[in-house]
């Protein structure tokens, strides 16, 4: 039957009629916010309500900006975009992140730049167009290379990482970039690295020395830089995209391997990740010190319950850094265990398609690029929830469209626009 | 118009509207859900990437899952179940009723004190110089130190260590009022040794010689309790460390108090030829010379030694060559058994409550046999480390007839004694010693008319900087009353940059009446 529909219906009106129930979602919740805070101060704050009409009205411009382009391509996935992305909005509304209003443009400024990224990326790839693409890949290690070493000289610390100016982390556009430049990369030695012998890998060596020559660049950067939460995530895509070329469980095994042994061997080597460990295995040696915030998020969790506080209700103030690495805890306070399932159900929408339409791509760059931003995405949200609900060690990263968190945002859009338009390949 | 909006939301139809909202939201929720989940898409291709969909949502399914233990089933797990009843502070939840108790010091007055309608907020009328003994009690940050181990009884519960009991008594145990914690601290001492510090890293510790009783413990540079936030990130200066009880320091000269212990409770006090040349502990070991040595060396000029020294004018002179000579003099045995008696390498307990106790780090103390690494213990360098407290401690052994106190912080704990570190006797001379090292030695600028200060000076040298600055020093002579220990990071030498701050708070203690000089009697 739903075959029958795509025919009928076009696919920006199926993501149009998706984004109107996103939209009654996103409503309902920010009024409920709107009441709460009316209640609390009786000022009508008119300034925190832009970025919510922006949403409203962004989303549509892109919607008839696609239409125009004639994008046909996967409905559910833009769809889940827009939705995680108005949530995400909702969220930081409620937790006052826009309070300042216009005289913090840092915060107002991300969602249309990400809307704008999103379109970019869907312009970039749509209608087969992204075989072009291939040919930035050393452009774009190179620009990898150069973000990271930016931030090694200029940056400042905060919170024990490195932030440039205004505290932007550029390290999120390194993710996009390396993907790209794998994506490149591997597309044009496929055969290289598709050997196999008894189920275990086996690339040509010249391949594979090229590839850890070309590697070890990042990796060494990410490691000056401190941010090991990206160096887990960076490796991650290398893993899920060295899969996708060779289509070889063995390098998911390999993966999974070398991510524990790297991770058991780093606890030996820094004492900030080995503190991380120890919180993850016994946060209650040291309740209200090193395991305080993880048991906060977990209060909060319990506080919520099934069904949650409603959106705005709770008291996730208590949890730290609750607006961008913890935001989830916040969400499982406010809207349930029920809502967060619904939330985990929308993402494994997306990058459940995200990787079919990768599937699907005719060229076999388009193909590993779609696995690279996809999985990257997946990755990023396993391991921030996994790690908001202590089912894995901490390792710093946003949950991708709800974090607060500006360069996040508008990645995480770019990223997501790229596979919108690659899924469009007629 | 807003005002009628308000009244509307806040009246009974307003809150079934919340109600009903919240009901509509997760319907809107699901509905968006499932049409996404079911949106019309383009025809697959040959590869479906079916492994990566899989392991992805089965990955998000089992932190579902995990989180479901912790969401709605978090009452099994009873160490949660008690976390939850000391430190949920939401509207409700049981935590939540009680008015924290307020900290005091010995004279009653207030170090830390609830603020009424708000179950997170604390006042600290000390702010950065009383943080570091007394921790934080923060709804972000959690809660430190004598906050956190005092915390049972500052929240009105008893602590039960039961393990494994049911979720269910979350709700049944009912919070009592909070109680009041007594320290042994001296808000105003405290202040000032704080002041006295004037930001330069360091630490601070004032005590009782018999008692053991902690009346200033100070760590430098410090941070605002209310918001430790900009402090826990500072990495350069880390102003969240306890140097008093946390940092470890080479001690350089203010440990040949111990040794002198050492040898006198040995009947060792023997004359040394102390040359400028230095001592020479064994084959291929640079010779450990005196500071004077290198002082007249920088100036082009010769130094002709000491010549003869006895243990009294080598603590005077604090002379290495002679100390060293005394080391291996006393040999490895005598010497590992004071270290192990004087329980360098075992952190000091300040303060035991029932849900946890304070300690200080572990100092370490190798265990040696050759006479050269002895020759440079002796002297307080080599791997020797040891905390502040650690040498306000022996200090103290020393002022109290060789009894080591055990430091203590609050004033309901029985005052106790770690060990009998030398006889009577021996400290005794030991004191006339550390007397005249004040009155005519390195410790001059540290006399006061009256008090009769005994004391030694320090400068330890330490890998990667500027030497560590000490004075520890207790008063009066005959019936000490004040310990004071001064640590100054990279100060320098300790009679200029440790010894003044030590100085002004005895006057401060005798202006507040904590010491009294000598002939003017004891209340």
């Amino acid at each position: 039957m739903s075959a029958r529909r795509t025919r009928v219906v076009s696919p920006v009106g199926a993501v149009a009629g998706l984004f109107l129930l996103s939209f009654l979602a996103v409503l309902s919740a920010s009024l409920s916010v709107l009441g709460i805070k009316l209640g609390n101060a009786p000022v009508m704050p008119w300034e925190q309500l832009i970025p919510l009409g922006i949403y409203a009205v962004g989303v549509p411009a892109v919607l008839v900006w696609m239409r125009v382009n004639g994008w046909k391509g996967d409905a559910g996935l833009a769809g889940a975009v827009f939705l995680l992305c108005g949530l995400g909005v909702t969220v930081q509304f409620r937790m006052g992140s826009f309070s300042r209003g216009l005289a913090d443009p840092m915060a107002l400024a991300p969602l249309p730049l990400g809307l704008l990224a999103f379109a970019a990326g869907v312009a970039l790839t749509a209608k087969r167009r992204g075989a072009w693409l291939a040919r930035t890949g050393w452009a774009a290690y190179l620009a990898a290379l150069g973000v990271l070493a930016a931030l090694l000289l200029l940056g400042r610390k905060y919170r024990g990482g490195l932030y440039l100016a205004g505290n932007i982390n550029p390290t999120e556009l390194v993710k996009p970039l390396l993907v790209l430049f794998l994506a490149s990369f591997l597309s044009r030695r496929q055969k290289a690295f598709s050997e196999t012998q008894v189920g275990i890998p086996v690339p040509s060596l010249d391949a594979l020395l090229v590839l850890i020559f070309l590697w070890a660049g990042p990796v060494l950067l990410t490691l000056a830089v401190k941010d090991l939460g990206l160096l887990l995530l960076l490796n991650a895509i290398l893993v899920v995209m060295l899969f996708a070329v060779a289509r070889s469980t063995g390098y998911l095994a390999l993966g999974l391997a070398a991510v524990t042994a790297a991770g058991y061997g780093v606890r030996f080597l820094s004492p900030h990740v080995r503190a991380r460990f120890d919180v993850w295995l016994n946060p209650f040696e040291d309740p209200t010190g090193k395991g305080w915030q993880i048991l906060q998020a977990l209060a909060a969790m319990y506080s919520g319950g099934w069904w949650g506080a409603g959106l705005g209700s709770g008291v996730p103030q208590t949890v730290p850094i609750v607006t961008s690495d913890f935001v989830y805890a916040a969400l499982a306070e406010e809207i349930g265990l029920a809502g967060c399932a619904l939330l985990l159900a929308v993402y494994a929408v997306l990058f459940s398609r995200g990787f079919r339409c990768a599937g699907a791509a005719r060229t076999p760059f388009e193909r590993l690029l779609g696995v690279g931003m996809t999985g990257a995405l997946a990755m990023q949200t396993i391991l921030n929830v996994a790690g908001v609900t202590k089912a894995l060690p901490m390792t710093g990263i946003t949950l991708p469209l709800i974090s607060h968190g500006g360069s996040s945002l508008i990645t995480t859009l770019l990223m997501a626009g790229l596979v919108t338009g690659l899924s469009d390949r007629r | 118009m807003l005002e009628t909006v308000m009244e509307f939301l806040n009246g009974p139809l307003g809150r079934e509207c919340f109600r009903l909202n919240r009901v509509l939201f997760l319907v809107f929720l699901a509905l968006a859900t499932l049409a996404v989940w079911r949106a019309p898409a383009p025809r697959p291709g040959k590869v479906g990437f079916g492994l990566l969909r899989g392991l992805t949502t089965a990955a998000l399914l089992a932190i579902l899952i995990y989180q479901a233990t912790w969401q709605i089933s978090g009452f099994l797990k009873p160490e949660f179940v008690h976390f939850l009843r000391r430190y949920n502070k939401r509207p409700g939840a049981a935590a939540m009723q009680v008015m924290r108790g307020p900290l005091l010091d010995r004279r009653g007055h207030v170090l830390a004190a609830p603020v009424p309608g708000d179950v997170w907020g604390r006042r600290y009328p000390l702010g950065e110089a009383g943080v570091h003994p007394l921790g934080y009690y923060h709804s972000q940050f959690g809660i430190t130190a004598v906050e956190r181990v005092c915390d049972p009884e500052l929240s009105g519960y008893s602590v039960e260590r039961r393990e494994g009991f049911p979720g269910a008594t979350l709700f049944a145990v009912r919070a009592e009022e909070g109680r009041a914690v007594t320290l042994t601290l001296d808000a105003r001492l405290q202040a000032r040794a704080y002041d006295l510090l004037a930001g330069r890293k360091g630490a601070v510790i004032v005590m009782r010689p018999r008692s053991g009783d902690l009346l200033a413990l100070v760590s430098s540079p410090g941070f605002n309790p209310g918001d430790p936030g900009p402090a826990s990130r500072d990495e350069e200066n880390a102003p969240v460390f306890n140097r008093a009880t946390q940092g470890r320091y080479p001690p350089g000269s203010v440990f040949k108090i111990l040794v002198a212990a050492a040898a006198l409770d040995k009947g060792l006090a023997p004359v040394y030829a102390c040359p400028a040349m230095g001592y020479i502990a064994g084959p291929n070991t640079p010779p450990i010379r005196d500071s004077e040595y290198y002082a007249y060396a920088r100036r082009g000029a010769v130094w002709p030694g000491w010549g003869r020294l006895n243990l009294e004018k080598a603590l005077v002179h604090s002379s290495n060559v002679y100390f060293a000579q005394l080391g291996v003099a006393c040999g490895a045995e005598v010497f590992n058994a004071m270290m192990a008696r004087a329980q360098i390498n075992a952190p000091l307990v300040y303060l035991q409550a029932a849900s946890g106790e304070l300690r200080s780090a572990a100092g370490s103390a190798p265990t040696v046999t050759q006479p050269r690494k002895l020759a440079m213990l002796a002297i307080g360098q080599g791997d020797l480390l040891v905390t502040p407290l650690h040498v306000a401690c022996f200090t103290a052994a020393v002022a109290a007839d060789g009894v080591m106190p055990r430091p203590r912080l609050r004033t309901d704990e029985a005052p106790g004694r770690m060990a009998t570190l030398c006889s009577p006797e021996a400290a005794g001379r030991l004191t006339g010693m550390l007397r005249a090292a004040v009155r005519n030695g390195t410790g001059r600028a540290a006399e006061i008319p009256g008090l009769e200060v005994c004391g030694k000076t320090g400068t330890a040298q330490a890998a990667g900087g500027d030497d560590h600055a000490w004075f520890t020093c207790f008063a009066p002579r005959r019936k000490p009353r004040l310990v004071v220990t001064v640590l100054v990071e990279r100060g320098g030498f300790g009679a200029r940059s440790a010894l003044p701050a030590a100085r002004a708070l005895l006057e401060e203690a005798v202006r507040l009446g904590l010491a009294r000089p000598e002939g003017e009697g004891e209340s």
